[in-house]
């Protein structure tokens, strides 16, 4: 067995990408794309992982003196914000990015550049937030930013001017790149690839899509009033001028619920890939998986009253959003059974990736049970903005979003880099973070009962809140020792894995069909897709059952070996030029386009610089111009329209 | 294989354990939500407690379904490729048509128990207005006059009608374990919650809502007594302060005074100064049915240090009056301030500084010395002399000396 690994390892590095810091700052390339997401996001990821486990040490006991108070709330809301915008949402993108094409048998996506120009805004959105801590003044409002609160009035300063400006320019990046995969996957799917044949992580991505071009234009307008508030002196959110303190609140969460929905369903998609593979058994219901989806993002813009139960907004309006907060219950429960529907009389095959599949089934379940305790007003007036709601929702972004995008990680490292993730490293990840989320996540429930607010930088002793802060911060070492093992692991494999082969799982979808990593143009010849599984299709059920129980690299070995490969590993496939394949041209405008809106903000925030934010614009308005009239693909401008 | 299904059959045992006995646990706690001491405590807790019975079933029919597909299905050398299964239409229509039959036994309950707890509060309630401000509750009493601030009495079998309203940013009242609900203390709008407590204790009150730097800062007492103690404590607030000096006594004319309490009145000038326990019939709750839990703990700033000095109320009584004090509290019959809590019956409360330090000598001394080091973000200045910041400046003796002062404020 070990002569086998170690023949195959030898048997050459898969190929690679072009090399070069050029290379990859000039990109159009969704792979590459996609890969930029991936590294940036887990290193915000670190961020918000560090951030958190200050809060804990402060929390540890009763008293707490490790950070002060307004440090203690510049952590809790860059925490927060981090997660959210620069790691889960990243992190999906960084996944639909290198996939969607793939799974459909697209060359690119229908904007290539456009993309770029979303990571890169990305990236430069995400310095701008954290630049807040070399100014000693990071955002401290929350997360979700309360007006008044979040006032100058009530909150001077550079803080919440980083907030505000750091928000709408991820905001932009976000909405670019909705559009650009709402267009691809509408357009640019292979013959064959009906809607309701498409893997159900592009279904999960083109639902998050439209969630995210239909909630990030109302979080938009609520930053702007709060903008010029705060830099042009309006009275949007001025109470003491009669601003009504709930308009505010109802933008933020009319937009705030469906971001949930923008976080968790790209989790839902990816395990509703990884269950089937690993089972050996199409999605249970696969209809009703989609129909699902589309029911959550629906009913997900009807319920955002349900985070104000508390405000007064009296009998009738927390009748409703109970209602509808209930109701949405139904569709989440139907994807939960039928997971489970699909495990039902599988080969169920414990891979790390399944691992957090099945962690993912598991816990999100128990935050979607303390979700529907909230959903009931009266009840929840009690467990509102205690601690028993921060365990609520790390149950559902961690043990969802986190576990799912683990799960995805894991699953589709070996197409991205040609390599795989040490599974012994991968398990030691998968139980310490089981442990520790549980560990760290658990008691909070306890403590929110017992009464615990949220958002305090300290408590007093003697409340029976001691015990259960001591294993939450307990439990949030140990996941992130389990998470450095992780990004150990990730890194490791770039260069040590064992080479992956086309196919190391036995996957049924379209993107196993192509060499690790694919070619820049993806496929060679744009595929006919005639099923939901085309992969298993052509693996007949014979081969599969001739297999004995093997290590997944040997057996992608004995696949490959059986010619179900579209090409040979060992040889680099050709070039596109070789292929005749038209390719878009590496190009630095949308990064510079990026730096120039970026530039304009820099200026409104430095005393509201007119030469800096015309600087800013120029740059923006001039490389933009200069991009739209350059032709994508010089000399085959008619390909995309052909195809 | 079997080593992990093992793993996570003892984890998912391990986690039932837990849950039950974390909330039979929880049920002790000072502030827990469960069992809270009122009508609006008792109807929460009905809806509170049938979801946690659906979600314990929930939960162990789903984890349930989940280990035991793990176990059973789990790969084995040389078994066939499973049969290939699309979906069972019957099947998805139960498990869509179970969870709604559970939601719609949730559903019906939520809404009489919204409608009920949400219709105005009976007539003849008492009626107590909550003000919300950075970071400390202001409690009035209009149907008697009075003005406190930080403790909150009410009286046992009376249901209280509360209306909520804040001086700046959003606020949110709870008081756990006697409420067990919560309502949000919102600027420009007026908030309602009403309840009748069933108990005679001493409560925790908290700020639910984030609300800047001193958020865990924001915290109340509430006193429940037997009517007539709670009538006493009426009586007793709404005369003028006590004090020997008759300079600082308040004239009947003094202020906004609707006071009838004369009688009290005459009692309360008699006595001492800096008093330990509040004298019987003033309504007061009693120090010693205070738990223990109720004591705040916070330490005070390392480096703030007060001198060994003696306070004398008299010279304080004098000093106060000349100083910036008075344009933030209000102390009957001597000023009229009111950014800051009213400061009548200072020295009849058990805490100060929103129930983050006990009302004691030491820390009134070193409150008044440098409230910026103790409460983080706090309005209220600085006054010790030559420290940054400070506001004119007091020495360590003149500052004991309105220590003294304000203790004496039964």
């Amino acid at each position: 067995m070990a002569t086998t690994a170690a023949t195959l390892t030898r048997a050459g590095a898969p190929a690679g990408y072009e090399g070069g810091v050029w290379s990859w700052l000039t990109t159009v390339d969704h792979k590459r794309i996609g890969q930029l997401y991936l590294y940036t996001a887990l290193t915000f990821f670190m961020i918000g992982g560090f951030e958190a486990e200050l809060i804990r040490t402060q929390l540890y006991g009763p008293n707490g003196t490790f950070v002060s108070a307004t440090t203690y709330n510049e952590l809790f809301t860059m925490h927060g914000l981090t997660m959210i915008f620069l790691a889960i949402m990243p992190l999906s993108a960084a996944l639909w990015n290198f996939l969607v094409p793939l799974q459909i048998g697209a060359r690119d996506v229908a904007f290539p550049r456009l993309n770029a120009f979303s990571y890169w805004l990305f990236l430069l959105g995400g310095i701008f937030l954290n630049f807040g801590w070399l100014m000693h003044a990071a955002p401290n409002g929350g997360w979700f930013g309360y007006a008044p609160l979040s006032t100058s009035q009530f909150s001077p300063g550079l803080h919440m001017d980083f907030y505000v400006l750091g928000l709408q320019i991820l905001g932009l990046s976000t909405l670019a790149a909705s559009f650009n995969f709402i267009t691809t996957i509408i357009n640019m799917r292979a013959p064959g690839m009906h809607m309701m044949r498409m893997p159900v992580f592009t279904w999960s991505t083109f639902v998050t899509q439209f969630l995210i071009a239909l909630s990030f234009p109302i979080i938009t307008v609520a930053l702007t009033f709060l903008m010029l508030d705060r830099f042009f002196g309006t009275n949007f959110y001025k109470d003491s001028a009669g601003a009504d303190p709930l308009l505010w609140q109802h933008l933020f969460w009319l937009f705030g619920h469906p971001e949930v929905y923008i976080l968790i369903l790209p989790a839902f998609g990816l395990v509703s890939e990884v269950i089937p593979t690993f089972s050996r058994k199409p999605l249970f219901g696969y209809p009703v998986m989609v129909y699902s989806l589309i029911l959550i993002a629906t009913l997900g813009f009807g319920v955002w009253a349900h985070h104000m139960f508390a405000v007064g907004m009296g009998p009738i309006a927390d009748s409703v959003f109970g209602i509808t907060t209930m109701l949405i219950a139904i569709p989440t429960g139907v994807k939960i059974f039928n997971w489970l529907g699909t495990l039902w009389g599988g080969q169920l095959r414990f891979t790390t990736a399944m691992l957090f599949a099945l962690g993912l089934v598991g816990l999100f379940t128990i935050g979607g049970i303390s979700g529907v305790m909230h959903s009931s007003p009266p009840s929840d007036l009690a467990q509102t903005d205690s601690y028993f709601v921060v365990a609520h929702f790390h149950y559902v972004l961690f043990g969802g979003s986190m576990m799912g995008l683990f799960a995805g990680i894991y699953y589709y490292y070996p197409k991205i880099t040609g390599r795989l993730m040490s599974e012994a490293l991968g398990k030691v990840h998968f139980w310490g973070t089981f442990i520790g989320m549980n560990l760290t996540f658990f008691p909070m429930h306890f403590s929110g009962l017992a009464g615990m607010p949220r958002r305090i930088y300290r408590y007093e002793a003697l409340q029976g809140w001691t015990l259960t802060n001591h294993l939450s911060t307990i439990g949030a070492y140990i996941l992130g020792l389990a998470t450095l093992v992780f990004i150990y692991n990730l890194i490791r494999a770039r260069s040590a894995g064992v080479v992956a082969g086309n196919d190391p799982w036995g996957a049924p979808t379209l993107e196993w069909s192509m060499p690790s990593p694919p070619p820049a143009y993806n496929f060679a010849k744009i595929p006919v897709v005639t099923s939901r599984y085309p992969l298993w299709d052509t693996k007949s059920a014979e081969q599969i059952a001739d297999e004995p129980l093997v290590k997944r690299w040997e057996r992608s070995a004995l696949v490959e070996s059986k010619g179900n490969a579209a090409a040979d590993t060992q040889q680099p496939p050709p070039s596109a030029e070789q292929l005749g394949i038209p390719m878009p041209t590496s190009t630095i405008k949308p990064l510079v386009a990026a730096v120039g809106l970026v530039i304009g903000f820099v200026g409104l925030l430095h005393n509201k610089s007119l030469p800096i934010m015309l600087l800013g614009g120029a740059i923006f308005v001039i490389t933009f111009y200069s991009w739209v009239l350059t032709p994508l693909e010089p000399e085959h401008e008619s390909e995309v329209a052909s195809q | 294989m079997n080593l992990r299904s093992r793993a996570r059959r003892l984890a998912f045992a391990a986690l039932t354990v837990v849950l039950a006995a974390g909330v039979a646990a929880c049920a002790h706690d000072p502030n827990t939500i469960f069992g809270a001491h009122s009508d609006l405590g008792h109807a929460t807790d009905a809806l509170t407690m049938r979801l946690v019975y659906f979600a314990i079933g929930v939960f162990i029919v789903v984890e349930g379904l989940l280990v035991y597909a793990i176990v059973r299905f789990r790969r084995r050398p040389n078994s066939p490729v499973p049969k290939q299964i699309h979906g069972n239409t019957a099947i998805e229509i139960t498990w869509t048509l179970v969870p709604a039959i559970i939601l719609a036994l949730i559903a019906v309950p939520t809404i009489k128990t919204i409608f009920r707890t949400q219709a105005p509060a009976p007539a003849g309630s008492l009626q107590v207005e909550v003000i919300g401000h950075q970071w400390w509750w202001e409690f009035r009493y209009p149907q008697y006059g009075v003005v406190t601030a930080n403790e909150l009495y009410l009286p046992v079998g009376r249901t209280v009608s509360f209306t909520l309203k804040s001086n700046d940013v959003i606020h949110s009242f709870w008081i756990p374990s006697l409420a067990g609900a919560k309502r949000d203390v919102v600027p420009n709008q007026t908030n309602y919650i009403w309840f009748t407590p069933d108990s005679v204790a001493a409560w925790d009150g908290f700020c639910a809502e984030y609300c800047g730097d001193s958020h865990a800062n924001m915290h109340f007492r509430v006193f429940t007594e037997p009517a007539p103690q709670f009538a006493a404590w009426i009586a007793h607030q709404k005369t003028g302060p006590a004090f020997p000096d008759t300079t600082a006594a308040p004239t009947k004319s003094a202020a906004t005074q609707t006071s009838a309490g004369t009688v009290m009145l005459a009692s309360q000038v008699t006595m001492a100064p800096a008093a330990d326990s509040a004298a019987p019939g003033n309504g007061i709750f009693d120090r010693d049915k205070i738990p223990q839990y109720e004591i705040p703990n916070t330490p005070t700033p390392a480096g703030l240090t007060f001198s060994n000095v003696t306070g004398d109320a008299a010279r304080g009584a004098k000093l106060f009056k000349v100083s910036l004090c008075i344009g933030c509290h209000t102390i009957q019959g001597v000023s009229p301030g009111i950014t800051g809590p009213n400061l009548t019956h200072v020295g009849s409360r058990y805490t100060i500084a929103g129930a983050m330090y006990p009302n004691d000598t030491k820390h009134l001394e070193l409150w008044i010395k440098d409230a910026h080091l103790m409460k983080p973000g706090t309005i209220m200045p600085v006054f010790g002399k030559g420290l940054p910041g400070a506001a004119g400046g007091f020495t360590d003796q003149q500052i004991a000396d309105i220590a003294a002062y304000l203790s004496s404020l039964k």
